[in-house]
């Protein structure tokens, strides 16, 4: 049972649609995502690598680059407004402000030409009213908050003088830095080295305690969202095929691809002698996908109608969301497979 | 820093030497001399003419008393233009070709920056297409199809400003802008191409993503945060367009009628006028090795990521 | 049973088509989608084909001037000989107007003394030109005598002016009827003084002459300064530099020149009393076996009734051969240069990247300084001092243009030195040359074939710009900077001359920048726009 099921909702993304155009043809990167995050709540989005984790959480920010992408539908409501529906200027004042975001790869994402402090103390100063001096002091508070030893120097460095794990830090603090109600966290963990990773997710995990930040955590790897998140959504090919209370997802999933996913986790305690479970076959290419179950040739437990339409998204328990025809009545599959013939 | 800069301050002089040394043979390995027709002239004459110039000495002892001459700073004499010697007639049409050189650097830097980033910031758009269709034309027109062009529509044809001459009629501001246009339209295309794609690139990259994030206006994202980065390329470039622009000037200064160093140097490579020949080379290079170093330290100053070791 | 299985389309479990990707085939399909890089690449084939099939179009010859030609405007439908007729009236009707004859209005005649003061001649010409022919029409002007007879006279020329061409012309060589173009200097004085009545050494000596005073003309026309004695220096230093080979051939252009002539007038009256009888239609085709021994095929039209599409120069060559056999220098140096420096930048990139430590160092350094240079000055110089051919313009060129292609290819080398591929081809014992030059460069080729692409419009620039100066293709030649250069000083009056080269160049190098950009774009799509 989630704690935060009772707490006020932040974010509530609804039927949320992004395209992209490629020269081959319209790419449906995420295409009906539903999901919503409640007040300090941690959201894990868990998923292969293309399956449209990143660009969910980049149309929640209205940050894909446009062209070749664009949010074709759908809403994101955040605190009653929606964000599609805002103009550019109170979309800024939304970003960096009260949804923050930090990104996969540290060593990238900060500007290399301006030192630390600048890039600091300008996010500050554009959405809290404060003089160069406390917006730097803020800025150097924040530092030590996430653990950069000696900040009061450290901050007129520029991003090269810092390690990957490092910049990671600053991107947290910087990001956080204005007290934001979500921070994004696009696999913030995947370009660095898995002691540094424990580190940064140990990091976010407390600072979003402290602050009360809720948190979207993308990331490919379900060990990570087990020990940090609250609840997880599973996507894949651009959309959500399970979402359900972290515990009760481990203990009882119902998506063949979770199932799967869950199984490919090495275990310190499991037989030596045993190979790892691993899903066979790749993602389909989302261009032009007919109308089916995405995940029908790699399923162990494909029936006639996973390829002749995609599963109804069903609600199996207490918060338990799942989109496989397995969970679906009989009456259900004969209507759809009548639709599908037509 | 300042041992960086000096390290480049000494890294210059074997490329100066080499420059020298390499006119100096290539003008003199050449069949012919500047005094070599003067039959008329009894032999005695001649010979008392070379051995004023010491062209009698072994070409070595030569090279020795010109490479002596030349880190004193004396050019020696001109051979053709017999009163004058050669800093003079360099120190006379230098600062014309200079203002003319920096002038069109000016310009081109100018409209090539900012209308790149306009196109880089509206892609797709009319004014990305017009000041790159601009720019393609700039790069494909060579100078002196252009020149004559702006000549006969704009003095010829509207006759808005005096055909030729520099500083020498009643608007002697007018008289600068033809050439200036003229000599900067190529370098203009090149810097405004290489600015609108790497503004593009920088504008595609994370830091900028994070910028966007961070909820920061566009034009701040451009000015700050991208123009550094987006810069360096066009910096880089910056070299190789003192050249082009060395060597464009001389078109321009033939064709306008410049008083400038271009017609120096055209004209003493026909007359073998040794001095003044490898005196224009060496003064060229000097600008050019300079402009080059000042590149290099505006690079260093823009990037971080450089060290100064 | 699996070449069959080849041409089936593959489809996945969600019937969607599976397409092999190569990159090439990638990089074409980009290619082609560039529209403009498209229309590029077609007007750079045409271009190279005109180019390389000048011969057989049906021109006028490049180098043949016809005196009376001299400046025609360009125009599609009036022949040279109405061309000739109406620039004769222009300027009879000019000075009818200036002696008052030729009655205009008021204001035009205010109109033609601005213009007169502004030099628009042309405007002036084609104002007079204008109200003259209708003053004609309706009676209220009449030619003068003497007009009348200038007019009467380039009429009569018009309709009885020949041109004879000399397509070959043979003489007996030891027995032997052998071209004159293939013979060498010594054969060929031997035959003129044969013909002329004199001996080798007195012909020798006056085909000495001419030449150093072709020399003296063109030290002239290139620095007006130059006088007395400073000129005859100049002249006797440019013979002493032009070397016995470049003289003799300058030489044999002459006499051959010479023996056509000679060849012409022998064959002249036979011609004349077949054009008068009648007994010819013309353009005629023939062979003439003349008193001398030799043997002549010639072709006589009429002289005036050729066509200049693109106008003539100042000395009545026909421009549009001009500039199609322009076209054909200006292309070449093109690609030669381009293919010359490529293989000297392979060849140091390739031993710099893959030999690695001093080598690099060395020649990297060495490379270094040679940026630094100022080398268009130093190929200024080099054209000034070692005389103006095509072949030391090439050498000058290329020398100096290798430097980026060697930087290029040595960063290419550097990275795929330590490939998997390169290292197994080394266990394997493969030689370093032969991992060089059969695995590296191969595999860098299409960044190379890219740069190379940029790098052509590049080089006719430069050709151009020294022909401009006066430092490159010299005539009887032309290429696209020597025609602009000689249009220059007249561009108020002829701008046509100006004009046509230039578009044709600029249509050209546009192109040529495009399918570069496009190709660049299509290969190496993670570049930037580096120049």
């Amino acid at each position: 049972m989630n704690k935060f099921n009772e707490a006020k909702v932040l974010l509530e993304v609804r039927d949320l649609k992004t395209y992209f155009k490629t020269d081959n043809g319209i790419l449906k990167a995420v295409d009906g995502v539903s999901f919503t995050v409640h007040e300090g709540e941690t959201v894990g989005l868990v998923g292969e690598s293309g399956c449209g984790k990143s660009v969910t959480n980049l149309s929640i920010m209205r940050l894909v680059p446009s062209p070749p992408g664009k949010i074709v539908g759908g809403e994101v409501v955040y605190r009653g407004t929606d964000i599609m529906k805002l103009s550019e200027k109170e979309l800024r004042n939304i970003r960096g402000n009260k949804i923050s975001m930090i990104f996969q790869d540290p060593m990238t994402s900060l500007n290399p030409y301006l030192r630390i402090s600048t890039q600091m103390i300008e996010t500050i100063r554009l959405h809290q009213d404060m003089t160069k001096q406390e917006a730097r002091e803020r800025a150097i508070h924040m530092l030590k908050l996430v653990g950069i030893p000696s900040a009061e120097t450290k901050i007129d460095c520029y991003p090269h003088q810092f390690s990957g794990g490092m910049r990671q830090r600053v991107m947290i603090a910087m990001a956080l830095s204005c007290n934001a109600d979500l921070l994004i966290a696009d696999e913030p963990t995947t370009a660095l080295d898995v002691t540094i990773q424990a580190q940064i997710l140990e990091l976010i995990k407390r600072i979003s305690a402290e602050l009360k930040t809720a948190v979207i955590l993308i990331t490919h790897d379900l060990g990570v969202v087990a020990g940090m998140c609250d609840k997880v959504c599973v996507m894949y090919a651009g959309r959500i095929v399970e979402s359900a209370d972290t515990d009760e997802l481990y203990a009882n999933p119902l998506h063949p691809y979770t199932r799967g996913l869950i199984a490919s986790v090495p275990k310190m305690d499991g037989n030596r002698e045993e190979r790892l479970f691993s899903i066979e076959g790749q993602p389909p290419n989302v261009i032009d996908l007919p109308p089916c179950c995405p995940f029908h040739p790699r399923c162990d437990r494909t029936c006639e109608v996973c390829r002749h339409a995609y599963p109804p998204v069903k609600k199996t328990g207490n918060d338990h969301y799942v989109a496989c025809w397995l969970n679906c009545s009989e009456e259900e599959i004969q209507e759809a497979m009548k639709g599908g013939a037509n | 820093m300042t041992k960086y800069i000096i390290k480049r301050l000494v890294g210059m002089i074997p490329t100066l030497f080499i420059i020298v040394t390499l006119s100096f043979f290539i003008v003199r390995i050449a069949p012919g001399g500047p005094f070599d027709g003067e039959r008329a002239l009894p032999e005695a004459v001649k010979r008392n003419i070379e051995a004023k110039y010491h062209m009698d000495e072994p070409l070595i002892v030569q090279y020795g008393r010109y490479m002596f001459d030349v880190i004193r700073g004396d050019l020696g004499p001109s051979y053709k233009y017999k009163d004058y010697d050669v800093n003079t007639l360099i120190a006379v049409s230098l600062p014309n070709s200079i203002i003319l050189g920096c002038m069109a650097m000016g310009v081109a830097l100018i409209f090539g920056i900012s209308l790149g980033v306009l196109a880089a910031v509206r892609q797709n758009t009319l004014l990305d297409y017009i000041p790159m269709s601009l720019a393609a034309l700039g790069l494909s027109i060579p100078l002196f199809v252009f020149a004559p062009f702006l000549q006969q529509v704009f003095c010829m044809t509207l006759g808005w400003f005096p055909t030729t001459g520099w500083f020498m009629n009643d608007a002697p501001l007018r008289t600068m802008v033809l050439p200036t246009v003229a000599l900067s339209f190529a370098y203009y295309a090149d810097i405004a191409r290489l600015t609108r794609s790497s503004m593009v690139e920088t504008l595609r990259s994370d830091y900028i993503r994070t910028a966007r994030a961070k909820g920061m206006k566009n034009s701040t994202i451009v000015f700050k945060h991208a123009m550094k980065g987006a810069m360096l390329p066009v910096v880089s470039y910056l070299g190789p367009a003192f050249a082009g622009i060395l060597t464009g000037s001389i078109v321009v200064e033939q064709v306008f009628l410049v008083p400038g160093l271009g017609k120096f140097f055209v004209q003493s490579s026909f007359n073998r006028d040794y001095t003044l020949i490898v005196g224009v080379v060496i003064v060229y290079s000097v600008i050019l090795i300079v402009m080059n170093f000042i590149v290099d330290i505006v690079y260093a100053y823009l990037d971080p990521r450089i060290s100064y070791k | 049973m699996a070449l069959t299985k080849k041409k089936e389309i593959t489809t996945n479990e969600f019937d969607q088509t599976i397409v092999g990707t190569s990159l090439t085939k990638e990089a074409w399909k980009r290619l082609k989608k560039n529209r403009m890089a498209v229309i590029g690449g077609v007007i750079v084939i045409i271009y190279s084909l005109v180019a390389i099939f000048a011969d057989l179009l049906p021109l006028y010859p490049y180098d043949q001037a016809i005196t009376s030609h001299r400046n025609l405007r360009p125009s599609l439908t009036k022949t040279a000989g109405e061309l000739m007729l109406e620039q004769e009236m222009k300027n009879l009707f000019f000075q009818a107007w200036r002696q008052g004859r030729l009655v205009l209005t008021e204001e035009e005649d205010a109109q033609i003394e601005a213009w007169v003061a502004a030099s628009k001649t042309n405007n002036v010409w084609d104002l007079v030109y204008e109200r003259g022919t209708q003053a004609l029409e309706n009676g209220s002007f009449e030619w003068s005598a003497s007009e009348q007879r200038r007019i009467d006279n380039i009429l009569e020329d018009i309709e009885t002016e020949t041109l004879i061409t000399i397509n070959s012309v043979s003489a007996p060589v030891d027995g032997q009827m052998v071209n004159i173009e293939d013979m060498d200097y010594e054969t060929l004085i031997t035959l003129y003084a044969s013909l002329i009545g004199s001996d080798y050494e007195s012909v020798n000596q006056s085909m000495y002459n001419e030449v150093s005073a072709t020399v003296t003309n063109e030290l002239r026309a290139n620095d007006s300064s130059l006088t007395g004695e400073d000129l005859t220096a100049a002249v006797e230093m440019e013979m002493d530099a032009m070397g016995e080979d470049a003289f003799q051939s300058r030489a044999i252009q002459n006499v051959i020149g010479y023996i056509e002539q000679l060849a012409e007038r022998g064959a002249s009256s036979d011609i004349n009393t077949m054009i008068t009888s009648g007994g010819a239609q013309l353009p005629y085709r023939g062979v003439f076996d003349l008193s001398n021994g030799l043997h002549v095929e010639l072709e006589v039209s009429r002289m005036h009734d050729r066509r200049y599409i693109c106008g003539t120069d100042y000395l009545g060559r026909d421009l549009l051969s001009r500039i199609i056999y322009g076209s054909q220098i200006s292309i070449a140096i093109g690609l030669v240069g381009t293919i010359t420096s490529i293989f000297i930048g392979i060849l140091v990139g390739a031993l710099a990247g893959y030999l690695g430590g001093k080598v690099d160092y060395y020649l990297m350094r060495f490379v270094d300084i040679m940026y630094g240079l100022p080398y268009m000055l130093l190929v200024i110089i080099c054209m000034a001092i070692f005389g103006r051919n095509i072949i030391n313009l090439f050498f000058a060129l290329a020398l100096v243009s290798w430097l980026t292609i060697a930087r290029m290819v040595r960063g290419q080398i550097m990275s795929l030195k330590n490939q998997e591929y390169v290292e197994a081809a080394r266990s394997m014992g493969v030689g370093t040359m032969s991992i060089i030059f059969r695995h590296m460069i191969p595999n860098s080729l299409s960044v190379i074939i890219v740069y190379s692409t940029i790098r052509i419009p590049a080089f006719i620039m430069q050709e151009s710009f020294l022909s401009f100066l006066g430092l490159g293709v010299q005539a009887p030649y032309a290429s696209w900077g020597s025609l602009i250069g000689d249009a220059v000083s007249s561009m108020a009056l002829y701008p046509y001359k100006l004009i046509i080269p230039s578009i044709v160049m600029v249509i050209f190098l546009f192109s040529m920048n495009f399918l570069g950009d496009g190709l660049r774009d299509a290969f190496d799509p993670q570049s930037k726009n580096q120049l």
